[in-house]
């Protein structure tokens, strides 16, 4: 599976590694569910916001245990609280490239409070995430959390 | 996700009776097969937990238990004790292979402390992050300009000198793991314990960069 013309701004990772390091034999040959290779092949809403921004909230995370990081940005109308924009760009594997793109999906016309009431279990669910997969889904509920959280702090909110 | 050895630990031999403490794989008294031990890697080459580990005495326990769990001794052995010595082979294989490295042995030791590695730990320092993020974005855009077709050479000596950067940054953090050993391994238990919180900045920051200089061998590679 390559990655298509808009695949160009992310950047997969098959290549996921155990926890000492050696890679996973037949991770390689994992079968993707069709909704992530969509998400892959067609990634929604990747890019940048300008993070410096008033209305601009950054989510930058990471994932030690395969070194995976991803960066999601959401534009906030303060006055509606809603999430009128939502970017990301993610280094990682398929699974967190799409929880991620789906995630950008997901958020883009809800309020803040609504968008954290997203789970990283409904990207599992939505995506049919083995179980191996799932804390790839944990990084894009980190991610909308540290975005939200780093929106609120430049707004006096938090 | 420390790999504990999880085994049911005989309380005595089979062939003795005499009383076993889990922390061997033969029993002292009569030399009879136990099951595998449910102690740590460096118990059971009878090792002190130690990084900076005397590497030739590693060798010699494991070439020796290897020797005494060989196959051929177990021909005539029966279910139970064949069973056994697959087990403990098994744990012996495991245990040289994380102790001989030395990045693996440091990641063991934080592991068992718990100080590092499994869900619910602390989480990456955001400067880390930026970095690591900044490091990828550079090692993206030579990769977006090389599949464009751009001045491939130059794409290359771009993507070259961005690895043997992180390389190096790779090679710094090993010496600098190297330098907290002796605090690990001689230190009182707050020296112990602030030499693996060290460690567990430095092991995590090695994942991310690593996994990077993987990456940049990739597309060199394509
Ligand atoms: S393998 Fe690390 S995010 Fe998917
Ligand atoms: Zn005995």
């Amino acid at each position: 599976m390559r990655a298509g013309a808009a695949g160009l701004a992310v950047w997969p990772r098959w290549r996921p590694v155990h926890d000492n390091g050696e890679l996973k034999s037949g991770e390689t040959t994992m079968a993707y569910s069709e909704k992530v290779v969509d998400h892959y092949n067609n990634p929604r809403n990747v890019g940048t916001l300008d993070k410096n921004s008033a209305e601009v909230g950054t989510g930058l995370v990471g994932a030690p245990e395969c070194g995976d990081v991803m960066r999601l940005q959401i534009r906030v109308n303060a006055e509606t609280q809603v999430i009128e924009e939502a970017k990301f760009k993610t280094f990682g594997c398929g699974s967190a490239i799409a929880s991620s793109s789906l995630a950008t999906e997901w958020i883009q016309g809800r309020t803040i409070d609504d968008a954290l009431s997203i789970k990283n279990t409904d990207i599992v669910k939505e995506l049919s995430l083995p179980p191996v997969k799932i804390h790839c889904s944990v990084l894009a509920e980190d991610a909308i959390r540290a975005a939200i959280g780093d929106w609120r702090k430049k707004n006096g909110a938090e | 996700m420390a790999k504990r050895v999880e085994s049911a630990v005989a309380a005595a031999c089979p062939g003795c009776a005499a009383a076993q403490e889990g922390r061997a794989l033969f029993c002292a008294q009569c030399g009879r097969i136990q099951p595998p031990p449910g102690c740590d890697y460096f118990t059971v080459f009878g090792l002190r937990p130690h990084l900076n580990l005397d590497a030739a005495a590693l060798e010699r326990e494991f070439h020796g238990l290897s020797r005494r769990l060989h196959p051929d001794r177990f021909i005539r052995a029966g279910a139970q004790e064949k069973e056994w010595s697959l087990a403990d082979t098994a744990l012996v294989n495991d245990a040289y292979r994380t102790l001989k490295d030395p990045l693996r042995r440091t990641e063991y030791v934080l592991k068992l402390s718990g100080t590092w590695g499994g869900p619910g730990k602390e989480k990456t320092p955001a400067d880390l992050l930026e970095e690591v993020f900044e490091l990828n974005m550079e090692v993206d855009e030579a990769r977006a300009a090389k599949q464009a077709g751009k001045d491939e050479r130059a794409q290359r000596t771009g993507l070259e000198a961005a690895r043997a950067r992180v390389a190096e940054m790779v090679e710094g953090l090993d010496r600098e793991l190297r330098a907290q050993w002796p605090a690990w391994d001689a230190g009182a238990e707050d020296t112990r314990r602030s030499a693996e919180r060290a460690m567990a900045l430095l092991v995590e920051r090695r994942r991310y960069l690593s996994n990077l200089v993987r990456e940049v061998d990739e597309i060199l590679g394509e």
